[in-house]
């Protein structure tokens, strides 16, 4: 039944060398295939790197437009000791996280009443299914008009997306809970709250945190846009800035950092995820 | 003295009745506003501390009965009656198992098993005892820890056999709770519940598609008619116990399964014209 580590031997064949053997060579052979898949990852991102800092200084590419990968890592030596980098990533991440809380929890709350409560899922549902699919961007000079320039506009737009996320995951999890475990709930005397709480919540997580990553993803590229126009500090502006100056390396620097923001905020969600919803993560093991 | 618990008792007094239906009669209706007529009419009683199985062809309604008896469906007419006492604490006097196990994939083992007892506000310290010491009896000590998803079926059928006995039930309704297994690990479940009835005589009933396992884990076998589901035999199996799975062999077996077969098989292709 349990599945044998990486190097005990199969119960039982243990003066069998010729078994023995095998299972080593099978290991070693399963070892050597995902290093090389792993060295191939790594290798192909730096070789890339490496080709455009060759192309840019033998000018096969313009330095101006492309600039090359060392001057961009000089430019983010400089933006971090003069403060202006870690100040716009702080600006940006604060805006996204105060968004995207407000609208995680109120998108889950939302979704999984609607699923419970059918009355307030037939007035709603529909009406959130057609305001998602405005770009949440486009409501950004909407909000400028009624909140002015200040925070308050850019951390809803954050709001917005990352609540029809989860409001449109949590329902639907609800919505296809499998209707065996509601039964078999029901059937161990789980009434209205109790099966809210031990059976429909505990069973909607992997979809909810499914919205998570998805609202964390919408959520960086609509707070970066929200900068571009409407901001005066952070990643967004930071970008938006240095092209409006001409200043290339500063751009992939912002650029380069909002990535490395959404792949560390994305990496976040998924530690969450494997504490909050351990036995989902074992399935696919 | 078990003998006297045995076949016996099918033809028991009303009184003795753990569970009872009267002329119930069950429709169900579609989203599209369509009706079925699920069960027409039903007389069925089952002394306490009896085994029931019951069989019919699929759509006859032999797991909307269960669901009656269980208290997870109201009859649209007629009367069912439960003479079953409610447990100190809140603790339901009836337990399911499930086809599909149906065990919840977010708890542990030991947590799935302790369920019922915690939604009785059982403490946790007990519930987890009590879990434990059916896990144990069902062969499962050692996986308390793991999830459903990591276990075999046959594991996990008798994890929801764990979390039918550990509320110690006065009944367990059974719907094709070996459906899903392997003929070999079925087997060896049967006998698994042999062994278990034979030692707490709960009553029980149990929906099955098999002939020979209604049999031989059945003091009666009531036979469903096609949809809308009647019921159309009803046979006592006097069968000696304790039975082993070898006790389904043998002249009388033989003769008891054709019997069965021969009330059934009309039902079978019905259901089949119907489909």
């Amino acid at each position: 039944m349990t599945p044998l580590g990486t190097t005990e031997a199969i119960e039982g064949t243990e003066g069998d060398g010729a078994v023995v053997a095998a299972v080593a060579l099978l290991r070693s052979a399963e070892r050597r295939k995902r290093r090389i898949d792993l060295s191939l990852a790594v290798a192909t991102p730096l070789s890339l790197l490496a080709l455009w800092q060759v192309a840019a200084d033998l000018h096969w590419v313009d330095p101006r437009i492309f600039t090359p990968p060392l001057q961009i890592a000089r430019s983010a030596g400089q933006l971090i000791s003069s403060g202006t980098l870690p100040s716009d990533l702080v600006a940006t991440l604060a805006r996204l996280a105060v968004g995207f809380a407000i609208g995680a929890a109120g998108g889950t709350a939302v979704g999984l009443l609607l699923g419970v409560v059918r009355p307030l899922r037939a007035a709603l549902s529909p009406l959130f299914t057609a305001l998602y699919a405005i770009p949440q961007i486009a409501l950004l000079p909407l909000l400028l008009v009624i909140f002015g320039i200040g925070e308050t506009a850019k951390v809803l737009t954050v709001v917005a997306v990352t609540f029809f996320v989860l409001e449109i995951n949590a329902l639907s999890a609800v919505r296809h809970f499998d209707p065996r475990l509601v039964e078999a709930g029901r059937a161990y005397g789980a009434t209205r709250a109790k099966m809210f709480l031990h059976v429909l919540l505990p069973g909607s997580l992997p979809a909810i945190f499914t919205g998570l990553r998805v609202a964390i993803a919408l959520g960086l590229v609509v707070i970066t846009a929200t900068e571009f126009v409407a901001s005066n500090n952070g990643l967004g502006f930071l970008v938006w800035n240095s092209w409006q100056l001409f200043e290339p390396d500063q751009m992939y620097v912002g650029m380069a950092t909002i990535a490395l923001l959404g792949v560390a905020l994305t990496g976040v969600i998924v530690a969450m995820e494997r504490v909050a919803v351990p036995w989902a993560h074992r399935r696919h093991r | 003295m078990d003998l006297l618990q045995g076949p016996e008792r099918a033809s028991g007094s009303a009184e003795a009745a753990a569970l009872e239906v009267r002329r119930v009669s069950k429709a169900f209706v579609g989203r599209a506003g369509q009706a079925t007529l699920a069960l027409r009419d039903v007389d069925l009683s089952v002394e306490r501390g009896t085994f029931v199985s019951l069989i019919g062809p699929s759509g006859c309604g032999k797991s909307t009965l269960l669901r009656i008896f269980g208290g997870l469906e109201q009859p649209s007419s007629g009367e069912m009656r439960s003479a079953t006492e409610q447990q100190r604490g809140g603790l339901p006097s009836v337990a399911f198992v499930f086809q599909d196990y149906a065990l919840f994939p977010w708890l542990s083992v030991v947590d799935n098993v302790a369920f019922g007892l915690r939604m009785a506000g059982v403490g946790k310290r007990e519930r987890r005892d009590r879990a434990r010491t059916w896990l144990a009896r069902m062969g499962l000590a050692g996986f308390e820890r793991s999830y459903p998803e990591q276990l075999s079926g046959g594991m996990r059928q008798r994890l929801s056999l764990a979390r039918a006995f550990v509320t110690d039930p006065d009944v367990l309704l059974m719907d094709e709770p070996m459906a899903a297994l392997d003929a070999q690990t079925r087997l060896l479940l049967q006998e698994d519940l042999l062994k278990l009835w034979e030692e707490t005589r709960k009553t029980v009933v149990l929906v099955t598609h098999s002939l020979d396992e209604a049999l031989l884990l059945g003091d009666r076998v009531v036979v469903m008619t096609a949809r809308p589901g009647r019921i159309k035999l009803d046979l006592p199996v006097p069968l000696p116990r304790p039975r082993t799975t070898s006790s389904a062999t043998g002249v009388a077996f033989s003769r008891m399964k054709a019997d069965l077969w021969a009330a059934l098989r009309d039902e079978v292709e019905r259901s089949l014209e119907h489909s």
